[in-house]
């Protein structure tokens, strides 16, 4: 029993040393005190008018937003097929396929980073915008193949069969059968590999540049010249869309799926 | 997650006694897209980038680099560095997670446990620069601790905690601690309740139970888990460079000061092959305490 007890103790402590963080950088994002500091001193929302007027966070957030969006798309589009083919065909090569899909989640981020830096932008290639686009959409694929081969997997392949007997093509089934049973799969591929792509740092550092760059990225910088509050401002409505994002998922999921 | 990835394989296999054989070789042009785009814009990079490492470009001949690497005082502090605190926060992480994931999975409340689940997978979903920060409040000059040390009179003027090893280590552990809490709690899970009760009834004691049964079937999860908190640990950016400064380089915030403001493209190369070697390498050796473990 006493055993029972220790163990509880310990998830106490985790969940202090894992959430209390949280808690104070929130009540910091309401002290009037310029420079950071906990406890808090008195209530202002100074902070957070502050970080949603200033033109680097806004431009930055834009971009954070396009690049998650477009990369999150673009990984489906080109996850979805291969996660079909994983799901469902035996064939000579893959596991080179299932080795090649999920390289970017083995490499480190910094280093493909500086690898597309060097190869694309410093020889101009590509502009930084699609450099960076690459580069996000290149981390979030393995997310979306694996996400959604699982969900493929769940779905029975003697439905499919049922179809094909039927007469009806190979295409026809995926459209008609498989892709409608996917759907909570796919929804869900694309909010993990969205927020993948929205908090990156390490594959960003090297492929922004004057003019473009994404909010993580501009928070960094930004906390290197200023000691206020109004990161904590930021972070506190990063925080909160999170939250909402982890509860949509979870109903649409359940927590095991999540990871 | 490679559990998880596992997990799908066998249950593929049970329940497809054959996979459906490729009739043709049409299907496999659906890889091609995907294909295409990570050789030519992920694979081809890295192997060029990699190989000019090896050559190095200004004609010292090969692996010159990396002896460089290696003779030189910062570079080598750094990396031995990345590996102490990578090695500190694996382990540190694993005798708070174990117990913890112990207390979740025995948790028969399902809403409770639900709970739990989401409060150790909310920090892995939000920003890191956000979660760094706040270590910034609670470390800083004005911050938490050195409040509470003041107002207890225990030092008399504010203590520097943060630009250190520790802030760093701090900052890692709480950053990556709810991965290995996530793969123990499923390992945890993982294990036929009938084991545990049949190792009761022959008379085992609940301590016995846990070193014989429980312990060595849950080690997998120790060792996912170990994997992925070191190679974060030792390829994390955001952590070391907001907690640790240019006082406490690591590997990555040295690669990024080569990179982007000293712009030694050959250096830079260096560092992050040997970040990648070196996670390769610790991969290797986890998956092989585990597999030793287990006969």
């Amino acid at each position: 029993m006493s055993g029972k007890i220790f163990t509880y103790v310990m998830l106490t402590i985790a969940i202090i040393f894992l959430i209390g963080p949280f808690i104070i950088i929130f009540a910091a994002s309401f002290s009037e005190s310029e420079v950071l500091s906990f406890p808090p001193k008195g209530f202002t929302l100074q902070w957070f008018k502050k970080v949603i007027s200033m033109p680097m966070f806004i431009r930055s957030f834009e971009t954070s937003l396009w690049v998650a969006i477009l990369a999150s798309l673009l990984a489906l589009l080109l996850g979805i097929p291969v996660a079909y083919v994983l799901a469902r065909f035996d064939f000579p090569g893959k596991r080179f396929v299932e080795i090649l899909t999920t390289l970017p989640v083995i490499i480190p981020q910094m280093v493909a980073g500086l690898a597309l830096l060097r190869i694309f932008i410093i020889m101009e290639i590509f502009s930084i915008r699609t450099t960076l686009l690459i580069g996000h959409t290149a981390i979030v694929l393995p997310f979306a193949v694996r996400i959604i081969s699982s969900s493929i997997l769940n779905f029975p392949y003697s439905i499919e069969e049922a179809a094909i007997s039927l007469g009806a093509s190979r295409l026809r089934v995926f459209i008609n059968v498989v892709l409608p049973n996917i759907t909570v799969g796919i929804i869900s591929a694309f909010i993990l590999t969205f927020i993948t792509s929205f908090n990156n740092v390490p594959i960003s550092l090297f492929l922004t540049g004057p003019g473009i760059s994404t909010l993580p990225i501009v928070m960094m910088t930004y906390m290197e010249y200023y000691y206020d509050p109004s990161i904590a401002a930021l972070a506190t409505l990063l925080i909160l869309i999170t939250l909402g994002v982890v509860l949509v998922m979870q109903k649409l999921l359940g927590i095991s799926k999540m990871l | 997650m490679d559990q998880e990835m596992e997990r799908d394989d066998n249950w593929k296999i049970e329940s497809f006694g054959e996979v459906a054989r490729v009739y043709g070789k049409k299907y496999v042009l659906l890889l091609l897209p995907a294909l295409v785009f990570l050789g030519v814009f992920f694979l081809v990079p890295l192997l060029i980038v990699v190989a000019d490492s090896i050559r190095s470009s200004e004609g010292e001949g090969i692996f010159f680099n990396y002896f460089a690497f290696f003779k030189d005082h910062v570079s080598r502090t750094a990396y031995l560095r990345s590996i102490r605190i990578g090695l500190w926060v694996t382990g540190l992480s694993a005798i708070i997670s174990y117990p913890t994931a112990l207390a979740i999975a025995s948790m028969s409340n399902r809403t409770l446990k639900t709970v739990f689940m989401t409060l150790m997978v909310l920090p892995l979903m939000t920003n890191p620069v956000a979660r760094t920060f706040a270590w910034l409040a609670v470390l800083g000059r004005y911050g938490l601790l050195n409040n509470l040390l003041l107002s207890a009179k225990i030092i008399e003027e504010p203590i520097r905690m943060l630009y250190t090893e520790g802030a760093v280590l701090i900052g890692l552990l709480q950053l990556f601690m709810p991965m290995m809490i996530l793969s123990i709690t499923s390992a945890l899970e993982n294990i036929p309740e009938d084991l545990i009760l049949v190792a009761k009834s022959l008379g085992a004691s609940g301590f016995q139970t846990f070193v014989r049964v429980t312990f060595p079937l849950s080690v997998e999860g120790l060792i996912i888990g170990g994997t992925l908190v070191f190679t974060g640990s030792i390829t994390a950016y955001v952590t070391p460079a907001i907690l640790g400064g240019s006082r406490v380089l690591m590997l990555s915030t040295l690669l990024y000061q080569k990179a982007a403001v000293v712009l030694d493209w050959d250096m830079a190369t260096t560092i992050a092959v040997m970040m990648f070697l070196t996670t390769l390498l610790i991969n290797a050796g986890l998956r092989f305490i585990g597999k030793v473990g287990r006969k």
